[in-house]
């Protein structure tokens, strides 16, 4: 079946089996990889992606329920070569070890700093707990989302 | 050129400067190991090591990892050592490039080899002239036998920054780095395996029907008792998978006998322990715990009828172009393996039956083949950390030292698939730190390793960190006894000066001498010296009624010689402390009639945002004139018995068994 998608700001057209998830759309179909499976069942945080700005699981996401909603993923967080602050951030606090939880994390921030841009750390915990780092990488993730609200 | 044959344990390769470092005429330096990144952060340590010595800025060196077609033979990327082994070997590699790139540069400008300034890759003579890496390089190959290291030169230094970004950094915040899952080739399929219920189990039925009529399924393979699956998609192939009607036999059951190894014997323990003021026993369990990478395993093949591509996730390699090249029937040379991006591994990335998957598929459908594992099969796929009891007994003399140690550890094999090691194998991993670093009088210690039902692996650390749970528990107890301050206590039996001084340093970044005590908050202790590597820690614990333990501030003090990338160490242990809190309060793998039964993040929980420490605080205490160890693994070494040593401070129960769950807690706090 055809789908017509929004994401990263280009109108995308899909054919796949209804039902397909978002996160399978994005990274089969589309080649965004940046968004990631982790448990296909919404509980590690690793597949998410701002939809109209906030931050969901693709991956118990149908794409029917996706279309007519603007999709953002971690390809489309940087703007004309610029990093988005969260990013720098992130690169700034070396927030990430073996990367896998990262995109996730990103997305969840930048969504965070969107409808509240300067959290207190309880708040970061909070607005992330969606997300599991098995790096262990929290402290370095609530300081770099911290100085991103700087 | 690869070279040269897998080695035994311990054995190592003639090193070859080729091997290790290559100068293109545009000046370019590649160093080369065949060590993985996988978030450790070697790539950008080996990085800094090589352009340190060649006197160049980090940029201009790049370093290939783990490509079997290019870099030296290798083991494996295991027990924090890459920095420590390959470190150094890359060290004296890039010394002694210098070294014979000053010699030619020398005589191409007829100066004196001392005259001589090397600045951005060329050396000036005095008269001004210079000659670039990249033209003395070519004048004829940069070869030969490494030197030992007495005969090379190093420069002067270290003078690292102590905040250097991580090489891969930028790929990742931009969603760029590339994990095998991300892999995309022409005409590559989806593939996806059924795997036996139980290891050991044999394809006594198999109907397909249903499966094949799945849209998009390709074939449906079967070789024995290898069943899977290639489709168009993804979905398709676990459709498929799901749809396969199998029936498999009980397993063969033959476990290996167990092996028996002693790993102290002083004489005169039994007296010892017969002659002491006061004696002491205790039991401590650890049971199965999963790596539970947050990417589920993946992995591509290209397998062709001349040979064949792996892209995959592995700490092994060599290991895995041999195991593809037997199955293949190719020559391992014909087998081209590219490590990609990986997710934490964690110990456990030795044998990447993922990448088998792969293959297999990939063979039988003539085409490239991704795997992706779901979650539940990374649980019920992988091999487990073995679960481990020591039984522990001590006897202190009335002048409060310790007179004996004798302990007794029961664990499983903590390599992939082998019951059938050497016994000093087996001391080295199942019986990793089981002698405690301390002079305890007349110690003993027995190592017994058997089978257990389900596969058994590496895990980070080994078994040290189930051993130091139990040894640095012991030791709080012994303490109690006498009613002595544990870190007196330790310090007095503490020979070795490295060891006091990660203690000492700990004690006094957390206050130890003015800690709180009782009433549900409390601070405990623990230390260990891991592969050379001195870690003290310190957790400061709230227990509630229920016996839910939080924590607070922790403390970790490190001594691991010279350090080439400072903020990656800290990054290192507070990754090690945050996980292994992890292990230590909420992680058990369900095994039930000898299968795991854990599918999911829902019945496996682990440490999570609300659940990490307050903060950490890392302070490194080593020398920069000693060598570099390990830091990967000894942060999540303590930090077990420093956890269970605060929950006794803080509400006087002594828990044996992890984890540390609050019906546990709870029970332990009802008997006092
Ligand atoms: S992959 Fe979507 S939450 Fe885990
Ligand atoms: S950095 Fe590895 S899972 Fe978070």
């Amino acid at each position: 079946m055809r789908y017509e998608l929004q994401v990263n700001a280009q109108t995308q057209v899909v054919d796949v089996p209804p039902g397909t998830s978002l996160t399978s759309v994005l990274r089969d179909d589309l080649g965004l990889t940046a968004t990631r499976l982790g448990c296909g069942h919404g509980s590690c945080g690793a597949c998410y992606v701002l939809l109209d700005g906030a931050a969901v699981a693709s991956c118990t996401m149908p794409v029917d329920e996706a279309v007519g909603h603007r999709i953002v993923t971690v390809e489309g967080l940087a703007q004309d070569g610029h990093l988005h602050p969260v990013q720098e951030a992130f690169l700034k606090e070396d927030a990430m070890q073996c990367g896998a939880c990262t995109s996730g994390m990103l997305i969840s921030a930048v969504a965070l700093l969107d409808d509240n841009p300067h959290p207190e750390p309880e708040e970061i915990r909070d607005a992330l707990s969606g997300h599991l780092c098995r790096c262990g990488v929290y402290g370095r993730i609530v300081k770099a989302v911290e100085e991103a609200a700087k | 050129m690869s070279r040269g044959a897998p080695r035994g344990w311990g054995e190592r390769p003639p090193e070859h400067l080729e091997d290790r470092i290559v100068i293109r005429l545009d000046g370019e330096v590649i160093a080369r190991s065949g060590k993985v990144e996988y978030g450790q952060g070697i790539r950008t340590g080996f990085r800094r090591i090589v352009a340190h010595e060649l006197r160049l800025p980090e940029e201009a060196v790049r370093v290939e990892l783990g490509e079997t077609d290019v870099v030296p033979w290798d083991m494996g990327t295991f027990g924090s050592q890459s920095t420590a082994t390959d470190g150094h070997t890359l060290r004296i590699a890039a010394a002694y490039a210098f070294q014979l790139l000053r010699e030619r540069a020398a005589r191409r400008l007829g100066a004196a080899v001392s005259d001589l300034v090397a600045d951005q890759g060329s050396f000036r003579a005095p008269d001004g002239r210079t000659a670039s890496y990249g033209e003395l390089a070519a004048e004829a190959p940069l070869e030969g036998t490494l030197p030992a290291s007495s005969d090379v030169t190093l420069a002067p230094g270290p003078d690292f920054a102590p905040d250097a970004d991580r090489v891969e950094a930028r790929a990742l915040v931009l969603g760029e780095a590339r994990y095998p899952h991300d892999v995309r080739l022409p005409d590559m399929l989806r593939g996806h395996v059924l795997p036996p219920p139980r290891t050991g189990a044999h394809l006594l039925s198999l109907d397909d029907a249903a499966a094949k009529a799945i849209p998009g399924v390709v074939a449906i393979v079967r070789q024995g008792d290898f069943v899977g699956v290639v489709a168009e998609r993804r979905e398709q192939a676990l459709q498929a998978i799901q749809s396969l009607e199998a029936t498999w036999s009980a397993p063969d059951g033959n476990p290996e006998p167990p092996l028996e190894a002693h790993l102290r014997s002083d004489p005169g323990v039994e007296a010892a322990l017969a002659q002491g003021e006061l004696r002491h026993a205790a039991t401590y369990r650890t049971p199965h715990i999963a790596h539970a990478s947050i990417l589920p395993s993946a992995a591509v093949a290209d397998v062709r009828r001349d040979g064949a591509d792996l892209y995959v996730a592995t700490q092994r390699p060599f290991g895995l172009r041999d195991e593809a090249a037997a199955i293949l029937a190719l020559d391992p040379k014909d087998v081209h393996v590219h490590p990609q991006h990986m997710s934490g591994m964690y110990g456990g990335g030795g044998w990447g039956s993922a990448a088998i998957d792969a293959v297999r598929l990939s063979q039988a459908a003539g085409r490239p083949v991704l795997v992706e594992w779901t979650r539940a099969e990374e649980f019920q796929r992988s091999a487990q950390r073995p679960w481990l009891e020591a039984r522990i007994e001590g006897a202190i003399r009335s002048d409060g030292n310790i007179a004996a140690y004798r302990s007794e550890v029961r664990t499983n094999p903590h390599i992939y698939g082998s019951g059938r090691v050497p016994p000093e194998v087996a001391g080295m991993t199942s019986g990793r730190n089981a002698v405690p670093p301390y002079a305890l009088g007349a110690m003993d210690v027995a190592l017994t390793v058997e089978q257990a039902p389900i596969q058994t692996s590496a895990f980070r650390s080994l078994a040290a960190a189930p051993n130091v749970f139990a040894s640095e528990s012991f030791l709080d107890e012994l303490a109690a006894l006498k009613g002595e301050d544990p870190l007196a206590l330790r310090l007095r039996h503490a020979a070795d000066p490295r060891l006091r001084r990660v203690l000492e340093a700990v004690g006094d970044l957390a206050h130890w001498a003015e800690r709180p005590k009782g009433d549900g908050h409390g601070f405990g202790l623990a230390a260990t010296i891991y592969h050379g590597t001195y870690c003290a820690e310190v957790a400061e614990v709230f227990v509630s009624q229920s016996g839910k333990v939080r924590l607070g501030r922790v403390f970790a003090a490190v001594d691991a010689g010279r350090l080439v990338h400072p903020d990656g160490a800290r990054s290192q242990i507070e990754g090690g402390i945050v996980q292994a809190m992890s292990w230590t309060l909420f992680e058990e793998t369900k095994v039930s009639d000898g299968r795991i039964t854990t599918r999911g993040w829902r019945d496996y929980p682990i440490a999570t945002f609300q659940d990490a420490p307050e903060a950490i605080e890392v302070r490194f205490v080593g020398d920069e004139d000693t060598p570099s160890t390990g830091i990967g693994e000894p942060g999540s070494v303590p930090i077990a018995a420093a956890i269970a040593n605060a929950v006794c401070a803080a509400t006087g129960a002594r828990v044996r068994e992890l984890p540390l769950r609050p019906a546990r807690i709870q029970k332990a706090m009802a008997k006092g």
